[in-house]
């Protein structure tokens, strides 16, 4: 028996040996690095994700698979367990608290020159609304549950206005897809909507026949851009790599190319006190996901 | 101008014409039915597209109406939209009624119960809000805006959660049936001119022996019958059994026209023999007479009594003779000479009657209700002085001669009616005859002028008698005839 236990460890050992002998790099070099996104834009530029992943491998040396979920709090699940290493989330799942902390602040995308944008309500084009409150008892459409434009900083509009979020309108529901709520108010399915000012904005020019559709009756202040993010207790060296391949790519004419197909100006390092206004905003607001009979994972 | 009446068409237009009508009702028939057909199809087609369509729908609908994924029934209903742009309208509708998704969301708001939009609308809402099992509407008819509206509950685990209800437009069926409709009519079209072409050609073929037929009848009946050419006989059916037969018949014809004609010149060869037996016989005898008259008064030139008794007698056999041949001149010379005259020289010949019955008792009866202003033939004149004077011979002491006159349709008629001893039917029909007489110093050619002359004016003469009763002539001539000038 003893026996048995000794050639246990034993094998055991010889397996720790080979895997200490392979170099550092050689081992992480097998193992493609796994980056977690929700839609980028819009669902459909898989293409563009293609390129981009092709971009990052190349810079980075390293394989690169991107790993698309519908909503937020799929990719988060992802990083909690491990299942991506880096993700572009949003900053109201970056800001809630976790115990213990999953992710770390990677790199901010800057937008027209700098790491903010907006959340905007939007109407039907033709619709007699003109003010957040004119909504009140009408259908709702939100993006993603963790979206903060999407969702947060309406919710905090009712929160300020002391109205019960739950019951403020008829009916409300998630497109998990800042451009399908543009859709959803466009075709006017939904008789407002909450969405990312950064997406509204690149339909504008990419499919104005929708945003044509649609007119914003709100603008928030300017929030911190969703950030991409790498998981606790990735080994620094990756993490580096990622932050600086990122972070480089307005400096090469590929990488250039990329951004502006993403309508973005680059990625910069920023501190984490650029979320403490979407800090602020999900302490104020309790949400209870029940009330708003949010559909996940399909 | 075309004769309008078809019954006087001929009957190879009209064979062709009931051909063509035929064809034609055949075609458009089998036309009509055949787009009926296919419109029937493609509407049950249709119908199966749309329980297609809502079955599609209604499999994933379950989950996302429990959830309230509003967003995914309506991204569902979408796609369907962009897979078949047939689709008028599609919604997901729940217990309640309400729309949980609709293809036209700003008219049909989320969360709110349907409302439709007429009678139509609310009577198939509640068929599809009854609906247990798939159904199919149909608006029917042939209609551009119709439709094909497939109904599916929606069921989880035997609950009943609302229903799909997807609205497919007939007007892809309507132009493509409008199109085959263009199609047929235009095989119909065509169908129905090669159709007319050959049955007008083959009712002409069967009918050219008819028409020849009634070519030559209508020859038999102008009397022409020397360029008769037999008609060629194709077949041995009714037509050729009637050609054969036709042409038997004009053959027969033309013999006895030929036979008829022979006797009428033979007759016309009596006739003429007759009349120059009669002149032969009639001038003669008051020739004998005469020489020997003239012989005796060369014998015995100076004796006066003699030329006393004698002289007279020459006078009144050349005056005979003289008389016979002015009748024979007026007989048969009649063409010549037709001026027209007021119908009152008629009324003049009363006072010449007059004057030849002198002082014997014989009543005239004179009626003229004829158009006072008609102008008539000098021939007319001759005619009815022939007759009076006829008449005033045969009657004795207390006869009665009528003289009417009128006017009856395009006919002059004048009746000279006697009621003296009649005439036998032995020699009624000898009475028209030339030198055919029964009087004692007759010339037997008054009647035979007064023929002659009414046969000249295209009249018509009759006569009525009973022996012992009297005797009427009836002649009748056209006015237009009298008439003229």
């Amino acid at each position: 028996m003893s026996l048995n236990v000794c050639l246990k460890s034993a094998r055991l050992i010889c397996l720790f040996l080979a895997l200490a002998m392979t170099p550092g790099f050689a081992v992480a070099a097998d193992a493609p690095i796994r980056f977690g996104l929700t839609a980028v834009v819009v669902t459909e530029n898989l293409r563009f994700l293609d390129q981009w992943s092709d971009y990052l491998a190349a810079k980075m040396d390293r394989e690169v698979e991107l790993v698309l979920r519908k909503s937020y709090r799929e990719v988060m699940d992802l990083l909690n367990s491990g299942a991506v290493d880096f993700a572009w989330i949003c900053g109201f799942p970056y800001v809630q608290k976790r115990d213990p902390e999953t992710v770390q602040l990677l790199t901010v995308p800057v937008y027209r020159g700098a790491p903010r944008y907006h959340s905007y309500i939007i109407v039907p084009h033709n619709s007699p609304y003109k003010r957040f409150s004119d909504l009140k008892g009408k259908i709702f459409a939100f993006s993603d549950p963790d979206s903060n434009s999407g969702f947060l900083y309406p919710l905090d509009l009712m929160v300020a206005r002391e109205e019960r979020p739950e019951s403020y309108f008829r009916q409300t529901f998630f497109t998990f897809n800042h451009a399908e709520t543009v859709q959803a108010v466009s075709e006017q399915f939904a008789d407002g909507g909450a969405v990312d000012s950064y997406i509204w904005e690149y339909l504008a020019s990419y499919r104005p026949d929708m945003t044509e559709k649609t007119r914003i009756i709100k603008k928030s202040p300017s929030f911190g851009f969703p950030p991409i993010v790498a998981r606790s207790g990735l080994d620094q060296v990756t993490v580096e790599l990622m932050k600086n391949t990122l972070e480089n790519m307005s400096r090469d004419s590929a990488g250039q190319s990329l951004l502006s197909q993403l309508k973005l100006d680059g990625f910069g390092d920023y501190s984490d006190s650029l979320f403490n206004d979407i800090r602020a905003m999900a302490n104020r607001v309790q949400i209870d996901d029940a009330n708003f009979q949010v559909q996940l994972a399909e | 101008m075309p004769n309008l009446n078809p019954k006087s068409w001929p009957l190879a237009i009209k064979l062709s014409l009931t051909i063509t009508a035929v064809v034609t009702a055949v075609g458009f028939m089998i036309g009509a039915v055949m787009v009926v057909q296919d419109w029937t199809r493609a509407h049950e087609v249709l119908g199966e597209k749309a329980l297609l369509l809502s079955e599609s729908v209604a499999i994933t609908a379950p989950k996302a109406i429990v959830r309230k994924d509003f967003w995914s029934l309506y991204l569902g209903l979408k796609n369907l939209r962009s897979g078949s742009n047939e689709i008028i309208s599609a919604m997901i509708l729940d217990v309640e009624g309400r729309v949980q998704a609709h293809t036209h969301p700003a008219k049909n708001p989320m969360g709110l119960r349907f409302s439709p939009e007429n009678e139509l609308e609310m009577d198939l809402y509640g068929q599809a809000m009854g609906a247990r099992k798939p159904v199919v509407f149909s608006s029917g008819g042939f209609d551009r805006a119709g439709f094909q509206e497939a109904v599916i509950p929606i069921f989880a685990d035997q609950k009943y959660l609302g229903v799909v209800r997807v609205r497919l437009s007939v007007a892809r069926l309507y132009e493509k049936a409008k199109t085959s409709a263009l199609i047929v009519l235009a095989l119909v079209l065509c169908f129905v001119i090669i159709g007319s072409a050959l049955g007008t050609l083959v009712s002409r073929h069967m009918v050219k022996p008819l028409t020849a037929v009634t070519q030559g009848l209508e020859a038999v009946g102008r009397g022409e019958m020397t360029d008769f050419s037999p008609i060629s006989i194709k077949g041995k059916d009714e037509i050729g059994r009637l050609s054969v037969t036709f042409n038997q018949i004009m053959v027969e014809l033309a013999e006895k026209k030929m036979l008829e004609e022979e006797v009428a010149m033979s007759e016309k060869l009596v006739a003429l023999g007759r009349i120059t037996a009669g002149v032969a016989h009639e001038v003669n005898n008051p020739l004998a007479g005469l020489l020997n008259c003239i012989d005796t008064l060369r014998k015995h030139p100076n004796d006066k009594a003699l030329f006393d008794r004698y002289l007279p007698v020459i006078d009144q056999g050349l005056h005979r003779i003289k008389e016979i041949v002015h009748n024979l001149l007026v007989g048969l010379r009649i063409e010549e000479g037709d001026e027209m005259v007021g119908i009152d020289h008629i009324d003049k010949l009363r006072d010449l009657i007059k004057a030849e019955i002198a002082d014997r008792d014989i009543k005239v009866v004179w009626e003229n209700q004829a158009d006072r202003n008609l102008s008539i033939s000098g021939k007319l004149e001759q005619i009815v002085y022939n007759l009076l004077r006829n008449a005033v011979e045969v009657l004795a002491d207390g006869g009665v001669i009528h003289c009417r006159m009128y006017q009856k349709g395009s006919y002059l008629t004048i009746e000279v009616e006697d009621n003296g001893p009649g005439i036998s039917a032995a020699i009624r029909n000898q009475l028209f005859d030339p030198f055919f007489t029964t009087k004692s110093n007759g010339t037997g050619l008054g009647l035979w002028v007064v023929y002659r002359l009414t046969q000249n004016l295209e009249g018509i003469i009759e006569v009525e008698s009973e022996e012992g009763q009297g005797t009427t002539f009836h002649v009748s001539v056209p006015v237009a005839k009298a008439k003229a000038a």
